[in-house]
């Protein structure tokens, strides 16, 4: 008894995942032209460039503390906190260019010991350590 | 030569998809919402399942997502205690609506002018979107936190599903019409306007009532438990998915299992169909979304019905210059795509 053979329909491409650096919302996309105006900046431009340039030192100031934070992380035991109640403890190494997976060795997991791995940003909740 | 239905995965969330909705026909075409437990709700061509843009604000997951008739607004409810609405042309937040604990669904009236949000507080709540600071109106009664919560009747009268029971409200009034109680959690609830169907899952079941009345039409049995069903527009079909990880199409009328899929890696939690019928969508806890046709060989959207050579056992390549294209290039795909598409022999395992 043979079954029949079929063969599977046969597509033009793969649906376009995301970019991963952009949200996306192309401005040049095909609704562009629904895309709501930009109202005007009518305040004084002086005063607006201050309370910007005081709010870009602000940010710049409180990411080089976080930059200065994981540099004192390196070789320390941290403790993660995951998704659905997990722990796990590591040792930390180090992170990539924009933050998105931490490079840690010896992490201790529930179902054994792993030499290296790498813990997806997004899959952290929170991390402790102590200096 | 008989076709095998390729479903279209959909990737970039990194968590389960647990709800997804498409708009109404624009002239766009339609779109497709899908909520995720990674808090970043995405937005995609309904048609091809290509990614335009991702909703970035929530702080938590999102459990329930939806968009307007005309895809110009998307809401989004969270377990950040939120629902947000968004222009779902450029992407930005246009409002936060506060909430006492976790929402779970949102849904907009036909003229876009309310929101619909329901949760774990157990209360209803109809913002007014032109009035956003204002207090929304609430109705109570619900014992249990709010699953589901849908306009109905042209916006008239609202339909909610908490743990185990369905009621029907009164717009006007604020006040329970009537109410249906089950034995076991509801899992999802799908209101079709034409011909006000009201479609529930609970345990395997999958029944059918009226939207107006909430008198039970039918209801059909599957193998196994249902997370979600959803009724075509034309009402010959409906699919179904849920913990076995299959996607099941039954005909309506007949109530006869018509085809199973399997694909997805883990339970689904929400199935739609679109508002054209040509393609239902299924979203998953191995955190994708897959699209599958309805008529499996026909061309729609990335789906290309390809007649094979008569003497070869050989499939043919795919004609290019397709002649409604969209304003992407249609690469030339043979080589490319043969490898993981077209198995050479039938006995090649997936």
């Amino acid at each position: 008894m043979q079954t029949p053979v079929t063969i599977p329909v046969p597509v033009l491409r793969l649906p376009r995942g995301p970019d991963g650096f952009s949200r996306g919302f192309a401005p040049d996309g095909r609704r562009a032209p629904l895309r709501p105006e930009v109202p005007e900046i009518q305040e004084c431009p002086i005063a607006q460039e201050s309370l910007e340039f005081q709010e870009q030192r602000a940010r710049a100031a409180l990411r080089e503390r976080y930059l200065r934070s994981l540099l004192a992380m390196v070789g320390r035991q941290v403790s993660f906190t995951l998704h659905e109640g997990v722990r796990v403890a590591a040792h930390f190494g180090a992170t990539d260019l924009d933050v998105v997976n931490f490079y840690v060795s010896q992490l201790q997991t529930p179902i054994g010991v792993q030499a290296e791995a790498l813990l997806r940003c997004s899959d952290i909740i929170s991390y402790t350590f102590k200096p | 030569m008989a076709m095998r239905q390729t479903p279209l995965t959909c990737s970039g969330h990194t968590r389960p998809v647990v709800d997804l909705a498409f708009s109404g026909i624009t002239p766009y075409g339609y779109f497709l919402i899908s909520a995720c437990k990674d808090g970043k709700p995405m937005l995609r061509q309904g048609d091809t399942g290509d990614w335009i843009g991702t909703f970035l604000g929530h702080k938590g997951a999102v459990w329930g997502a939806t968009l307007n008739k005309d895809a110009t607004k998307a809401a989004t409810a969270a377990a950040d205690f939120t629902a947000k609405v968004w222009d779902a042309v450029s992407g930005d937040e246009l409002m936060t609506l506060a909430h006492k604990h976790i929402v779970k669904t949102v849904d907009f009236t036909q003229d876009s002018n309310s929101l619909l949000t329901g949760g774990q507080d157990k209360l209803l709540r109809i913002y007014d979107l032109n009035k956003p600071e204002a207090e929304p109106k609430e109705i109570s009664g619900h014992t249990s936190g709010i699953k589901k919560a849908l306009w109905c009747s042209e916006d008239k009268q609202i339909l909610s599903a908490d743990d185990k029971t369905v009621r029907l409200w009164d717009h006007a009034t604020m006040t329970e019409v009537k109410s249906l109680n089950f034995n076991m959690s509801v899992s999802s609830m799908e209101y079709i306007p034409e011909g006000e169907i009201l479609v529930i899952t609970y345990g395997r079941s999958i029944a059918f009532h009226s939207a107006v009345s909430l008198d039970p039409i039918k209801s059909f049995e599957a193998p196994a438990t249902i997370n979600s069903a959803s009724l075509h527009p034309e009402k010959e079909f409906l699919v179904a998915g849920g913990e076995d990880f299959k996607l099941y199409k039954y005909d309506y009328n007949s109530g006869e299992e018509l085809e199973s899929y399997k694909g997805h890696f883990g339970p689904i939690h929400c199935v739609r169909f679109s508002p054209d019928g040509e393609l239902y969508a299924s979203g998953s806890e191995d955190g994708t979304l897959r699209l599958w046709q309805t008529v499996v060989g026909k061309t729609y959207g990335l789906w290309k019905c390809v007649l094979p050579e008569e003497d070869s056992g050989e499939l043919a390549k795919p004609k290019i210059g397709f002649p409604e294209t969209t304003e992407e290039e249609i690469e030339e795909i043979a080589s490319e795509n043969s490898d993981c598409i077209y198995p050479s022999a039938p006995d090649v395992k997936a």
